[in-house]
């Protein structure tokens, strides 16, 4: 069971899907779509404890499974060695459990909205979760791959059959925009696997694509510069676009305001961070040096699309593309995050995909909710909500704050950790070398922070305050729905809403969680040095930085819990070579040697 | 040679021949024309062939049989996959055409296979231009007898005429094989192993490479490769649907059956500039296939030029041949002989959803007729969505992996080999090209989901559940061969032994042999010698 929880809880949406094939029509289908949907959530959230039992902090990946897939016989011919691999750690775990948090909300929020071909529909969004839950715990390549292309599919139907207007022409340049991407993606994939059997280095000369040996083979220096780059190159063209960087984002405002809600939420919450994902566990990991050097062509995009993004939201006349030019000049700030090589930045990061995903899917959701009413999105047609949907109105509020950080809700932890990491991003520190980032990078990221601020409560007294505005004949309560918002819909809103504030208050055990799989899996710190991280986060609050200088090489410079210092009047001012240095096991008896 | 080796050996093709004259003389029978009998007998011949054929596989490195017949493991692959499109050919073939030809009909379908399993077991340069003769010429025949339609006869003629033309073309080429080699044996079996015969020599690099020129071009026309696929669109218009399927297959099998023969019979040292002329035209079918397909409004058209595009995909993996090494995802052969056992049922699929559904009496053509077909045919819909994907080589289908095993080929080319940038650069415009692919393959996903959902304007569906089957049996076979791509890869891996067993310095002429070695082809080869 063990071992195979993530299958099952991967597959379980595809159980749902042939259930739903076999169901007779009628109401009965959203309601088996959303109970299969706790369902896989329910199972997922055991997988959380199978996860937690497994001692991920002291493993690379747990609850792997491994079936072999394509295999190459016999050693004369030459061994192929690609499987169905699968295990996660922090960051795919957590994930996952978003993943499967978001799909049953969005189920729930289509009972209304989606009234036609509903079997076709719930079956699709199934189908998708399968791809999503599929990529955050493969660990083999081809897997990726597959399940990564796969999400493709499902959302090209959800796109064109349910979507706006203009559904066909979203849906298309959404498919082969994605599509066109990511065959190059496909490229440094079969590259790779090449590269790495040609230097002879993989486990019994087999042709690999496990993630785990290639991050092996990446980490002792398998891949020469020159290889590295060509590959990091191919992996951006699919990651870049998905996230989506400036300049290849187009296909996302038009994807998410002609998507239906749901398409949106999952779209948002989720498929995107498939990008930085892969960013995260692929590029970073297998392709070290290339990463570094990318790092800062990479974080000037971010920082283009940030505040080119939020210029660009600040614009919108339609609500909801408005929210999707946020998105990207959100996921600027992830990409800044996870190229800042350091463990805050990349936590930092990790957590902002999460709080994104949360955040923005739920506002994606109030809008649902305003359009089902008002058959309209635009800026200029409705106002003054407020009065007619405090509840609404509320939600609204309360999800606009998260999304520009505001301190105490879930946004801000993210942003605040990855501007920090950024700026520490070229000081030494017990992580180890240098990062490639810096203050520099901070000043412009946080202008799109001020952006953001500014276009959301613009987004939000244009739509809740002022004198009430409604088109004729709305608002639109044909379907079931009242003036304000229904139970069923503060039912869907109120869990996020709770999440976030969770997360806002107390993030600590979602970070602690992270830290070590992403010094271990993303960063590849040496054991020691993870050890020593672990332990100053038990020991002390206090993490004090130091920096190297001329005398002290950057490897030298070992970071101790404050409290193993004795405080003095010229600590600050002693040179760096002159403080205590402690080894992490003195640091633990809390006794620091002088040097 | 013992008479009954004869029979035994080569008792599919026995069986296909039998059972393709008995349905020749049914034929002419009233009560057989009128009845399901015909098709089923089809049916069972082409079963009974593909039952023989893998319980009674040739055995060893290399067997013969019969003068100009070789025997080896690549016989066993192509009979495998051969016989098993060709079940999925009989099914989709079941109805049609509804004329008292039908006998003719089917019987020219299973000599076609025929001609496909004789490709694959040729030894002899004049028995392999017979079998693919054998291939074409029911062809011609079934293009004209699939409808009563002013453009069947046009398309038979246009085939027909370009067929004879590319046949000349190929048959002089072999002759200068033939006068740069001095035999027209391709493999001898010596010491248990094959060894090539039509290796070049030195000082012959320029007629061998007239020859190796024309012969590659009268193939390119049963692949339909650029520059000699002109004839594809029209032809594949003015077919019957269930033609159309079998021309995508089994012409393109042969085609590239032969390639590989002759390939291998002159160890894989090609000349550089023939490599250079190969490169181009894969990359011209791709790009030139791809970018027509998008302006394409009838779906036959689009098929004809994305069969034109997926010749240059296989070429990519026919280029690589067995230079990168043994093994799936490294063996070009390999991943070719994958490749056109999926391209086969995929393209099949697509057809087959043609020919079962209609519109005003008239088969369903133009993409637009597709609109309501989703809500009418869920399950039709599906599998047709599943063979689209798969040609477009998406996931979660077999498609995907063919495609894998062709570029992850094209990488694999030692870095020291001059051939290594062009190839990687070939196998970069191919997966761009399947990103181009895809948009017009999506234009037709699209059309049976989007367009419509009214039952009522859907296409009605015609008479009978062959077609349907096949289709649907061609999407499962998509989703299987994803999941367990080694249950065919196994079966073609024992196919890259035989090709690059060889030893690069062969030489050319048949040299004196050892008596003990057990061969049937040296007295033929003496014999073929001595009566030219």
């Amino acid at each position: 069971m063990e071992s195979w929880i993530l299958t099952i809880v991967v597959f379980s949406p595809l159980v749902g899907a042939v259930l739903l094939m076999l169901m007779p029509n009628g109401g009965g289908l959203r309601r088996l779509a959303f109970g299969w949907s706790l369902v896989t959530l329910a199972l997922a959230i055991y997988a959380v404890s199978s996860f937690l039992q497994a001692g991920p902090d002291e493993n690379t990946y747990v609850l792997t499974a491994h079936v072999p897939w394509i295999t190459g016989g016999d050693s004369s011919l030459g061994l192929v060695d690609i499987g169905y691999r699968v295990g996660v750690d922090a960051i795919g775990m957590w994930l996952i459990v978003l993943t499967a948090f978001l799909t049953p909300l969005a189920i729930w929020a289509s009972f209304t909205a989606i009234r036609e071909r509903e079997r076709e529909y719930y079956i699709l969004l199934l189908f998708l979760q399968v791809g999503m839950l599929g990529v955050f715990c493969a660990l083999d390549l081809l897997l990726f791959y597959v399940f990564f292309e796969f999400t493709l599919v499902p959302l090209f139907f959800l796109i064109g059959i349910w979507g706006g207007p203009e559904k066909r022409y979203a849906a298309f340049k959404f498919f082969i925009f994605t599509l066109a991407g990511s065959v190059l993606t496909f490229a440094g994939v079969v590259y790779l696997a090449y590269y790495a059997w040609s230097s002879g280095a993989t486990t019994g000369g087999a042709l690999t694509l496990s993630i785990e040996e290639l991050t092996k083979l990446g980490q002792q220096g398998v891949f020469p510069y020159g290889v590295q780059w060509w590959i990091f190159l191919a992996f951006m063209a699919g990651f870049a676009v998905k996230v989506p960087l400036f300049p290849v984002h187009t296909w996302l405002p038009l994807a998410h305001t002609e998507a239906p809600t749901a398409g949106s939420v999952i779209l948002a919450g989720v498929l995107l961070k498939l990008g930085t994902y892969g960013f995260c566990r692929l590029s970073i990991p297998i392709l070290p040096e290339a990463a570094v050097g990318f790092a800062p062509f990479v974080a000037v995009l971010a920082i283009i699309g940030i505040i080119y993004a939020a210029l660009a939201a600040w614009m919108q006349e339609d609500v909801k593309k408005l929210v999707a030019y946020s998105s990207v000049s959100h996921l600027g700030f992830c990409m800044l995050g996870l190229f800042s090589m350091k463990i805050a930045g990349v936590s930092g990061a990790v957590m902002y995909m999460i709080n994104h995903g949360l955040s923005t899917g739920a506002l994606f959701l109030v809008i649902g909710c305003i359009y089902e009413r008002y058959h309209t999105r635009s800026i200029k047609k409705i106002g003054g909500l407020a009065r007619q949907m405090p509840w609404m109105a509320f939600f609204l509020v309360f999800f606009t704050l998260s999304s520009i950080g505001l301190p105490g809700l879930n946004g801000f932890v993210g942003e605040f950790l990855v501007l920090l990491g950024t700026a520490i991003s070229n000081t030494a520190g017990i992580e180890g070398d240098v990062g490639p980032l810096g203050y520099i990078y901070v000043i412009p990221a946080a202008t799109g922070i001020i952006l953001g601020a500014v276009y959301m409560l613009w987004m939000c007294r244009c739509v809740l305050f002022g004198p009430l505005n409604e088109p004729a004949n709305t608002p639109d309560t044909s379907r079931g729905l009242t003036k304000d918002l229904t139970m069923r819909e503060i039912g869907f809103l109120a869990p996020i809403a709770l999440v976030c504030i969770f997360l806002g208050a107390y993030p600590k055990p979602l970070l602690e969680s992270l830290e070590p799989a992403i010094a271990r899996n993303i960063l590849q710190l040496p054991e020691d040095r993870i050890a020593a991280i672990l332990e100053l986060d038990n020991e002390a609050e206090v993490v004090l930085i130091a920096e190297a200088t001329d005398a002290v090489p950057p490897s030298e410079v070992r970071i101790v819990p404050a409290a193993a210092l004795v405080p003095t009047d010229d600590f600050l001012t002693t040179p760096i070579d002159k403080i205590n240095i402690a080894s992490p096991e003195t640091a633990k008896g809390g006794v620091a040697d002088e040097r | 040679m013992n008479g009954s080796a004869w029979f035994t050996q080569l008792l599919p093709e026995w069986i296909l021949l039998i059972g393709g004259c008995l349905v020749l003389f049914l034929g002419a029978t009233r009560s057989a024309r009128s009845s399901n009998q015909l098709p089923f007998i089809s049916l069972v011949v082409v079963l009974a062939a593909l039952v023989v054929s893998v319980l009674r596989p040739v055995e060893g490195l290399a067997t013969t049989a019969a003068p100009g017949l070789l025997l080896t493991e690549l016989t066993n692959y192509v009979r495998f996959v051969a016989l098993g499109v060709g079940l999925l050919l009989a099914l989709v073939n079941w109805h049609q055409p509804i004329s008292s030809e039908r006998g003719e009909y089917l019987a020219m379908m299973l000599f076609s296979l025929l001609g496909v399993l004789l490709t694959a077991s040729a030894n002899d340069l004049l028995v392999l231009f017979f079998a693919i003769e054998l291939v074409s010429v029911p062809t011609y025949v079934l293009i004209g007898l699939s409808r009563d339609d002013s453009r069947a006869p046009e398309s038979t003629v246009k085939y027909f005429f370009l067929g004879a033309m590319a046949a000349a073309v190929l048959a002089y080429g072999l002759s200068f094989l033939y006068g740069v080699a001095g035999t027209t044996t391709m493999y001898v079996v010596r010491d248990g192993t094959l060894q090539s015969t039509l290796a070049l020599g030195a000082g012959m690099d320029g007629l061998a490479l007239i020859g190796l020129l024309l012969v590659f071009g009268g193939l390119c026309f049963k692949i339909a490769a650029v520059p000699f696929h002109f004839y594809a669109p029209d032809v594949y218009e003015g077919a019957a649907s269930p033609v159309t399927g079998l021309l995508g297959f089994v012409p393109k099998i042969a085609g590239f059956v032969a390639l590989l023969k002759i390939f291998g019979a002159m160890d894989w040292a090609l000349p550089t500039s023939f490599l250079w002329i190969v490169w181009l035209v894969a990359a011209a079918s791709m790009t030139f296939g791809n970018v027509q397909a998008l302006l394409q409004q009838n779906a036959k058209r689009v098929l004809a030029y994305s069969s034109i595009a997926h010749s240059g995909y296989m070429l990519i993996a026919l280029l690589v041949g067995p230079l990168a090494g043994a093994g799936p995802m490294r063996d070009g052969v390999l991943a070719l002989l994958f490749y056109i056992g999926i391209y086969g049922a995929m393209n099949l699929g697509v057809f087959a959803l043609l020919a079962s559904y209609q519109r005003d009496a008239k088969s369903i053509e133009l993409i637009d007729e597709f609109k309501g077909l989703a809500a009418k045919a869920p399950i039709a819909a599906l599998a047709l969505a599943a063979c689209l994907f798969s040609l477009m080589g998406f996931p979660p289908t077999a498609g995907l992996l063919g495609k894998l095993y062709i570029f992850s080929s094209a990488f694999s080319l030692d870095q020291s080999h001059a051939f290594h940038g062009p190839l990687v650069a070939l196998a970069i415009i191919g997966l761009l090209n399947s990103a181009i692919a895809a948009a017009y393959y999506l234009r037709l996903v699209a059309a049976a989901y989007m367009q419509s959902n009214d039952p009522d304007s859907a296409p009605v569906p015609k008479e009978g559940m062959g077609a349907r089957l096949g289709l649907v049996c061609c999407a499962v076979a998509m989703i299987g061969l994803f999941v367990s791509p080694m249950s065919l890869v196994r079966r073609a891996k024992p196919v890259d032994v035989v090709l690059t067993g060889n030893e690069v310095s062969t030489v050319l002429t048949a040299a004196p042999e050892d008596s003990s070695a057990v061969v049937l082809a040296k007295p033929l080869d003496s014999e073929s010698a001595s009566s030219r």
